[in-house]
């Protein structure tokens, strides 16, 4: 090979390579609209992007995978815990994360940057983006939760409460979330069907409660099975 | 040194050092911040985010200080004439070194763009953008005068070109974060895995054909091959980021593909290092620069080439993406690439610049071997940490918390090995200021 082939393999590749980049971002361009739903891309949605912007959020957080990995994904976070949920760790987080072993800081935010951030949130979580986090995706967790129950011979309440996000705010025999109470005991004072009452809308028996509902989360199997264990734990 | 203006080098390597040292000691502070439970008073005021900001910026600033300097110490001797204005090149290190400084307290006090790698707030972009001008504009005008053009100065000058255009991508504000994350990874994969590559091989090839005496033509017919297929891979590689931000589908076909074939090149590069060894025509002087060009060439493969390949297929990075994974590859890859690239530049310049022919190699010896293997036990641990994360979180299910539960011992073990990589680094650095002729043989 002399020095000018090899100069026009270098330039072969690299025009062909960059031609197929720059068409592929144009086509890009003319479909985001549609997978990234613009119609909804309102100003206070944009105002929660700046926000999110000027606290440095995406140094600990990632999102859409991206940033820090140092604080939970926020992709589908309003999916996750709930508009409520934003809100509370957001305004206090030196209480919600008081039993936590990673802290976040008190940014003194203001109730309008907060309505902002969730507004951003919410767009980001209806972005269609190939179903990813897999955590978060129904398609995947079902797989998950079969996966438990035929593997590690878990229950099927047990495995939809380890898989569902359950897991994120309660915890059991000391491991998993601070949020919301220690679940060991619960069975001893509420039965399957107020525990089923409770998780499809946590409202309807404490307003005060922080939970977001599990109505969309859960389907009617998963609510029952999930029930029918939580009630069991004495 | 043959050109007196190659000395300016030495003040872009001396300034580039130091901050290297204070990028690892920010990094152990990260490391801590996963090992324990940091106060929440100390959280407060310097938060997880605020250092992750410094440990980023500084490993980008102190690398294209590095290359900077290299560049100036190359340009002389590839046109054979002095640098345009030694006066401009002092007045972009400083200018650099005055907005590194600025940027950093400034993300002390909230003053930040806020989206990872590209903190610096918009007002520092535009000194960035007129330092990179002038720092274009010399190197240009040096070789435009000289009228004399070789395969690696003209990669070089490409290579910055494209790196300082891409940096303009990611200077607006976006309203779609779809959009936003679509040219921030023109900046950032595509300085990484296109313009700073292009930086990379020609100096390397420099390096290469000064220490081993192989004839001009054959390392410059392999940079073109090399380059070729940087760009080739790198280019449309960079879909294997647009998988799941809600771009179209078929970024999951033209991501994997060419990011499976992206080491290739760095695979041909170890292969032209390895020839060249074979063929050498001069006799090695200082063999530690050697060992260096080799360190770089093998960890460069494993760091960005194997360990990137492992995780960009989207089968696997729906699973792997944006956990520890990605970080075990991140910094494998930069020192592997980037990190030792400099060093070899600096050990191959310093001593030329302080006029020694022959140093004293064993300090930096011990050096080299800490690094390496600290690093290499870093990457398995951040890896074992990433696939923990992974498969708890994403194939169980089970909370953020939960999973990072189980990471923590890792991390500490990250950190202690953060330890060692310090204890080397600064022998390292220690080393390159104090060199020391070698005792003739008997």
């Amino acid at each position: 090979m002399t020095k000018k082939t090899a100069f026009w393999i270098f330039l072969i590749g690299t025009l062909s390579s960059a031609a197929l980049f720059l068409g592929a971002t144009y086509d890009t361009h003319r479909q985001v609209g549609a997978l990234a739903n613009v119609d909804k891309l309102s100003d206070q949605v944009v105002a929660g992007k700046r926000t999110f912007e000027k606290y440095n959020c995406n140094d600990c957080h990632t999102i859409l995978g991206f940033g820090a990995y140092y604080a939970p994904d926020l992709t589908r976070v309003v999916q996750r815990v709930g508009e409520e949920g934003i809100r509370y760790r957001l305004k206090s987080p030196e209480l919600a994360f008081a039993n936590s072993p990673r802290k976040m800081p008190n940014q003194h935010l203001s109730d309008g940057e907060i309505t902002d951030l969730v507004a951003f949130f919410r767009w980001v979580g209806e972005i269609n983006n190939n179903d990813w986090p897999p955590q978060d995706s129904k398609k995947r967790l079902s797989r998950g939760e079969q996966m438990m129950v035929a593997k590690v011979g878990v229950s099927p309440g047990a495995a939809v409460f380890q898989t569902k996000g359950c897991m994120n705010c309660h915890s059991l025999k000391g491991t998993g979330g601070t949020f919301g109470p220690a679940l060991d005991k619960i069975g001893a004072g509420m039965s399957a069907e107020e525990i089923e009452k409770y998780v499809k809308n946590p409202k309807s028996v404490d307003p005060n409660s922080k939970m977001p509902s599990q109505k969309d989360n859960l389907s009617g199997r998963e609510l029952d099975e999930v029930a029918k264990f939580l009630a069991g734990l004495k | 040194m043959e050109y007196r203006s190659q000395k300016i080098a030495y003040w872009y390597f001396a300034a580039a050092l130091p901050l290297f040292v204070l990028q690892v000691v920010v990094g152990l502070w990260l490391a801590a911040n996963y090992t324990f439970t940091i106060p929440q008073s100390i959280v407060n005021v310097f938060p997880f985010a605020t250092a992750r900001a410094f440990h980023t910026n500084l490993l980008v600033l102190w690398m294209l200080l590095g290359f900077m300097g290299g560049t100036y110490y190359i340009i002389p001797e590839e046109t054979k004439s002095e640098i345009y204005s030694t006066g401009l090149a002092w007045f972009q290190l400083i200018a650099l070194l005055v907005t590194g400084v600025a940027a950093l307290v400034g993300f002390l006090f909230g003053w930040t763009q806020g989206r990872p790698l590209l903190e610096i707030p918009m007002a520092l972009d535009f000194v960035v953008v007129i330092g990179a001008l002038v720092f274009l504009f010399n190197v240009g005008m040096t070789m435009f005068k000289a009228k004399n053009w070789t395969a690696i100065q003209g990669t070089l000058l490409g290579g910055l070109v494209f790196l300082a255009l891409l940096y303009l991508f990611g200077i607006p504000f976006y309203r779609n974060l779809v959009i936003d994350w679509y040219y921030w990874w023109w900046v950032i994969h595509l300085w990484v895995e296109g313009a700073w590559e292009l930086v990379t091989a020609s100096i390397f090839a420099f390096v290469l054909m000064k220490i081993t005496g192989v004839d001009r033509e054959v390392v410059e017919k392999w940079l073109y091959v090399e380059i070729g297929l940087f760009l080739f891979t790198g280019l449309a590689g960079t879909g294997h980021h647009y998988y799941w931000i809600g771009a179209p589908r078929y970024w999951l076909w033209v991501g994997g593909i060419f990011s499976a074939l992206e080491p290739l090149p760095i695979l041909l590069m170890v292969i032209d290092t390895m020839h060249h060894v074979k063929e050498r025509k001069a006799k090695i002087v200082n063999p530690l620069t050697w060992t260096y060009a080799i360190g770089c060439a093998v960890m460069h493969l494993i760091g960005a080439g194997v360990w990137g390949f492992l995780h960009t297929l989207p089968q696997i990075n729906y699973y792997t993406h944006g956990s520890q994974v990605t970080v075990s590859h991140g910094h494998l890859a930069f020192f592997g690439a980037y990190a030792l690239l400099n060093l070899m530049t600096f050990y191959y310049a310093m001593p030329k610049l302080q006029g020694i022919a022959a140093y004293d190699d064993r300090r930096g010896r011990i050096g080299f071997w800490t690094m390496c293997s600290a690093m290499m036990i870093m990457g398995l641990t951040f890896g074992v940490a990433g696939v923990l994360q992974s498969y708890i979180e994403r194939v169980l299910g089970m909370g953020y918390m939960v999973a990072q539960g189980y990471m923590r011992l890792w991390m500490g073990v990250t950190m202690v090995m953060g330890v060692f990589f310090l204890a080397g680094l600064l022998t390292t650095v220690v080393d390159l200021f104090t060199l020391r002729p070698a005792k003739v043989k008997a």
